[in-house]
């Protein structure tokens, strides 16, 4: 009995590959496992063995019929999924005919490299507590200038700096450091913010000056602030948008609305301080400039020196934008021209 | 400015042990930017003396030699084209390998096929003069092979390029003896009181009793702060001495004559501006200084012709004006060779005038540059006397004649500024003792007295006309001298607070996020100026007249702009010479004219422009809009144009509008957007070949707000809805909005939704039209009499508008 079997075993193993379509599958299903199928006509003998022989024959057989069910239910998968694949066939489309190889315009979309930049900085400064401030491109002399301590009599406030409206009152705000001023007037200390925006000098333009161009400004008044902590901010936050540790230095630099005021150098990316082209040698860049800030300054924005104090810092959006990307002429950023942030593209 | 250290050397001992690089390091931190540091003279040891020894002709050029030399340690030979060459005599060489100023470095080469193993040097090769004449020609004596700095006893120095920026709010800082004084309290090391009361008595002592030959008048309204002068006969002008000639050129100076020279020498040394004039050209034995009161013209020392205004403060004499206060003298009175009486002027003038005048006439001469900066007239007298001694050095046979005229003289006021050390301490985040406080106070040459637990700062006068004012400056002088790199960098204490970005902030950023996602645009920045020719090209009718920047770089970008719809369309033009197709967007602002102290508003905006060239994209730009709308919680209707409620943002009189393809967007109750094709009449005024869809959604007005977001969950609904299609016929023009809106007056409340499913153009005038409604109740399973009864409503609700079944 184990023989014939055996043999069964073989011929359905032999057949079961020849079978195309799902009605003679079904048909060979029949032919082994019905009633008067091929495994019961040999299974028929059973009764009349012994116990140990019906133990053994009895198990090689539901080992059979498993392996028939598993064998046909895989062959089943087989055939429906070859009739699927042959439906696809004829509903077939090109998948290299992407949209990006198609010649119908311009089908990029994307950020301004300049957008981009700023929000990394704002979300730096949004993680470290600071509010992100705003305010007008035309402003008065009092917010550009007189509540920044800067005279009369600054260079800064000549024409060939600042642009001026025809009632030489007012102005374009030649910096962002008019947003400290806003933003001491809304809000009452202790506090610190950043404005970013758009600046604008009056002078020629070329491939690194613009006249208009982006600055990022930062405030921060609490009590009892200090040029430690100063320096403590900056390098924190430098090494957040350069992304590794960074080494500051600061030195004497002069600006009418911080005192001490301070340019902070960052020691040279390129060469890690030990000196190339890029710091001349020096090892160190000059980044932005910071300091504490003027008494004047608070009083102008409503705030007891006396009882506050605080730093101010400001970044060349600009620069960082132009370092990241190696873009070579500023002029790009307002030019407007598709095939310029087509580059920048997000997808 | 250049400074040179052989020269600070004079005033203050410097660390042997530091190299130049490091020295300017450490001056860069605690005073001012040393941009470079140049050792000079270098090469004047590796340069050589020789002698000739024989001339042949090139073979193949006329105007060159082939000239042999002795070197002392053998012959060389090269090609030179010097006429003064002549066998037996000295000059120098310099070898191969040899870099001289200017940066050239010499390297084996041939001339004309003839190799050169060097070159003969003549002065200005070696930056000794400006002279090319020919060979340097040494003295008979020289030493062949020594070197030509031992043979010139020419000392290397080390020179310090000073950033000018860096010290436009330290005066002290414009002349050596005030950089020495930095090092010393730098280096800890004592300064040379060189300018002491003993000097000045010495000096004094040289006074006579007679008749001053000039006196001094200064007019009270003129912007001139104090003017001393003094006369001196019997100088001779002669070359100046080695030594000063090489200082001046250390620091860039031309050496002219001792007289020239001593007057630029003391400036460089002082930080003073002064000025020496041949007497005789002063008529009427006395300086007037006064304002031109009228326009006119002056030839200043350079030969220039320069067009005064009456504003201008002149020094002058009983005939003739002689200079332009502060800035430069004139050419007649300047010193010539046969000069043997001169006058010494020292002078000090208003800074803010100073810089007017010269900004306005584009002259920035040594001394407007100083003036500018706000210097202390109590350093006059000690500038004159300075002059003095040093005439006498060069010209032992001169004598003053009289004593010092002086006129207007205005004190530098005193300044004493209370400071607390513990303050100090405190703003720098660090700890430093009073007495470490005091030390580099002295250093600096305040005067410190400890009263009643404070100290009382007296700031010298030469830091007290601008630069020193209060309590911060001091903090600054100490912070600066122990080294900002000595503070260890703290955390400031941290409040627990919260922040996020502002409304405003947030609505921008959405706006920019959706508009790159979901309107698959490109974000562009513009300058928000624009030009009149602009405006008349795009026919805007807003002008902002108001607006016009006063010096405007250029006509095209001469005011703030109306709207950004005229650059947009610029931008269009541009772009559609690239792309057959693009979208752009900025998130920009446009500017409003307001009446009155307000003057003006910033309007944020967003542009955006949808540009094809074969199809219209006003679909896709309303598709992206009006989505946007819904993304930002804002409640829009999009309507067309009503009289009534005309759109500030697209002016009803502008050609632009499109006569059909025009939506104004109105939020809460404001027209705020607009979504226009812009009319093909205007596109071609810009050349633009194609169709250009236009948005502008202005923010300004509801940026700020918290705007709710009104989402409400509703229950899942637990019965089946049913739909019924059917297909009205409308007029070919009629749009399916009217459609809708007729279905508006159903009212069902079990009527979920009606939707559009197919259009369908039958003919020229008319069109098929199938509409989907959705039935849902909430409560219950909807029987087949409620459906029945149902269409028929929606059939006779489209009927009673004028859509008739489709049969």
């Amino acid at each position: 009995m184990l023989q014939k079997l055996e043999e069964l075993k073989k011929e359905f193993r032999a057949s079961v590959k020849d079978l195309k379509d799902q009605n003679s599958l079904a048909e060979f299903k029949a032919d082994y496992l019905g009633k008067k199928g091929k495994l019961n006509d040999i299974l028929g003998g059973m009764r009349e063995a012994s116990g140990e022989v019906r133990k053994s024959v009895g198990a090689r057989a539901n080992e059979f019929k498993q392996e028939i069910l598993d064998t046909l239910a895989a062959q089943l998968t087989k055939i429906e999924t070859a009739e699927v694949n042959a439906k696809l066939k004829k509903s077939w489309q090109d998948i290299t005919l992407t949209d990006d190889v198609m010649a119908r315009g311009l089908q990029s979309a994307g950020f301004h490299p300049v957008t981009i930049i700023q929000r990394e900085i704002e979300d730096i400064f949004i993680s470290m507590g600071f509010d992100i401030l705003d305010g007008p491109h035309i402003e008065d002399d009092f917010h550009n200038f007189e509540a920044l301590n800067i005279p009369d009599t600054h260079p800064a406030r000549d024409m060939q700096d600042t642009f001026w409206f025809a009632d030489m009152a007012h102005l374009l705000r030649t910096h962002t450091s008019t947003i400290q001023i806003r933003g001491m007037e809304a809000n009452d200390p202790p506090f610190k913010f950043v404005g970013p925006g758009k600046v604008f000098r009056c002078e020629a333009t070329d491939a690194s000056h613009e006249m208009a161009f982006h600055q990022l400004e930062g405030m921060m008044v609490g009590k009892d602030i200090s040029v430690a902590n100063l320096i403590y901010f900056m390098k924190t936050l430098l090494s957040e948008i350069f992304r590794q540790d960074m080494n500051v230095r600061l030195r004497p630099g002069f600006f009418p609305f911080v005192e001490p005021g301070f340019e902070l150098d960052i020691e040279c990316l390129i060469c890690g301080g030990k000196g190339c082209k890029v710091c001349k040698g020096s090892g160190w860049v000059e980044l932005l400039p910071c300091g504490m800030t003027h008494p004047n300054v608070l009083r102008a924005g409503g705030i007891d020196p006396n009882e506050w104090n605080g730093f101010a810092f400001g970044l060349g959006l600009d620069r960082l934008v132009m370092m990241r990307y190696h873009i070579d002429d500023i002029r790009h950023l307002h030019g407007g021209d598709l095939r310029f942030v087509e580059q920048f593209k997000a997808y | 400015m250049n400074i040179s250290i052989n020269w600070i050397k004079d005033y203050v001992d410097l660390p042997e042990d530091i190299s130049p690089r490091d020295l300017g390091v450490k001056f860069t931190l605690a005073t001012c930017e040393v941009e470079g540091v140049e050792t000079s003279g270098e090469h004047l040891k590796a340069v050589k003396v020789v002698q000739i020894t024989r001339i042949e002709p090139h073979p193949d050029a006329d105007k060159l030699n082939l000239v042999t030399f002795e070197t002392g340690s053998g012959e060389k030979r090269v090609v030179c084209g010097a006429p003064n060459v002549a066998v037996g005599k000295k000059v120098p060489f310099a070898c191969i390998g040899t870099t001289l100023p200017g940066g050239f470095t010499l390297t084996p080469k041939k001339i004309r096929g003839v190799e050169s193993e060097g070159m003969l040097c003549a002065e200005d090769e070696l930056g000794l003069s400006d002279d090319h004449e020919g060979l340097m020609i040494l003295a008979e004596d020289a030493k062949i092979g020594a070197s030509l700095a031992d043979h010139l006893g020419a000392a290397s120095d080390i020179i310090f390029e000073i950033d000018n920026k860096s010290i436009t709010h330290r005066p002290d800082l414009w002349g050596h003896y005030g950089m020495a004084r930095e090092f010393a309290a730098v280096f800890g090391n004592p300064l040379k009181n060189v300018f002491s009361e003993e000097w000045k008595a010495g000096l004094k002592a040289l006074y006579t009793d007679e008749k001053p030959p000039v006196t001094i008048h200064v007019d009270k309204d003129s912007c001139c702060l104090g003017f001393k002068g003094i006369s001196m006969d019997k100088v001779t002008v002669k070359p100046s001495p080695q030594w000063m000639q090489d200082r001046l050129n250390a620091c860039g100076m031309r050496p002219i004559n001792n007289i020239v020279d001593i007057s630029n020498y003391v400036m460089l040394e002082t930080g003073m501006p002064n000025h020496i004039y041949d007497r005789d050209t002063i008529k009427g034995g006395e300086i007037i200084v006064r304002r031109m009161g009228e326009e006119g013209v002056f030839v200043t020392l350079d030969e220039q012709e320069r067009k005064m205004i009456a504003s201008d403060t002149m020094v002058c004499d009983r005939e003739r004006m002689s200079g332009i206060g502060g800035i430069m003298g004139g050419l007649d009175s300047s010193i010539k060779d046969s000069t043997c009486r001169i006058f010494l002027e020292s002078a000090n003038w208003k800074d803010a005038e100073i810089r007017r005048t010269s900004v306005r006439l584009g002259l920035r001469t040594d001394a407007s540059q100083r003036y500018e900066k706000c210097l202390d007239t109590n350093l006059l007298e000690q500038t004159i006397l300075r002059l003095m001694e040093l005439i006498k050095e060069s010209c032992p046979e001169a004598v003053v004649v009289g004593a010092m005229q002086e006129d207007a003289i205005k004190p530098t006021p005193e300044l004493i500024i209370p400071c607390s050390a513990e303050k100090i301490a405190r703003v720098l985040g660090t700890d430093v003792s009073e007495e470490r406080i005091i030390v580099i106070l002295e250093a600096l040459d305040f005067v410190v007295e400890k009263k009643d637990g404070k100290l009382m700062v007296t700031v010298p006068s030469y830091r007290a006309t601008k630069d020193i004012e209060f309590e911060d400056d001091i903090v600054e002088e100490i912070g600066r001298i122990i080294g900002y790199d000595n503070i260890t960098p703290v955390s400031p204490v941290n409040l627990a607070e919260t922040t996020r970005l502002s409304e405003a902030k947030q609505m921008q950023r959405k706006i920019q996020d959706f508009m790159v996602f979901n309107g698959r645009a490109l974000e562009i920045m513009t300058y928000p100026m624009i030009g009149e020719k602009l405006l008349e090209q795009a026919s805007w009718p807003v002008k902002n007249e108001k607006l016009t920047l006063a010096n405007a770089l250029s006509p095209e970008l001469s005011r703030m702009r109306p709207s950004m719809v005229p650059t947009l369309l610029e931008k269009a033009a541009q772009n559609q010479k690239n792309y057959t197709s693009f979208r752009l967007f900025e998130m920009g602002r446009s500017y409003e004219e307001l009446d009155g102290e307000a003057y003006s508003r910033d309007r944020y905006q967003l542009g955006v422009v949808f540009f094809d060239k074969k199809d219209s994209p006003y679909m896709d730009l309303l598709n992206v809009i009006r989505p946007l709308m819904s993304y930002l919680n804002l409640n829009a209707q999009f309507t067309p144009a009503q009289d009534k409620f005309p759109n500030p943002l697209m002016p009803s009189e502008w050609p632009g509008i499109h006569p059909q393809e025009y939506l104004d967007i109105k939020i809460m109750g404001k027209n705020s957007g607009v979504v226009n094709t812009v009319h093909p009449v205007l596109t071609r005024q810009f050349k633009i070949k194609g169709n250009v869809a236009l948005a502008i959604l202005d923010i300004t007005d509801f940026m700020d707000l918290v705007i709710k977001d009104k989402t409400k969950y509703s229950a899942l609904p637990k019965f089946p809805s049913s739909d019924f299609d059917c297909t009205v016929v409308a007029d070919a023009h009629t749009p399916v909005g009217d459609i809708l809106r007729a279905m508006g007056k159903l009212k069902m409340k079990e009527a979920e939704s009606v939707k559009i499913v197919d259009v369908f153009r039958m003919s020229e005038d008319e069109k098929a039209v199938t509409i989907r409604t959705t039935f849902l109740d909430r409560e219950k399973t909807l029987t087949p009499e409620f459906l029945r009864e149902a269409e028929d409503k929606v059939v006779a609700t489209l009927n009673k508008a004028g859509f008739p079944l489709k049969m």
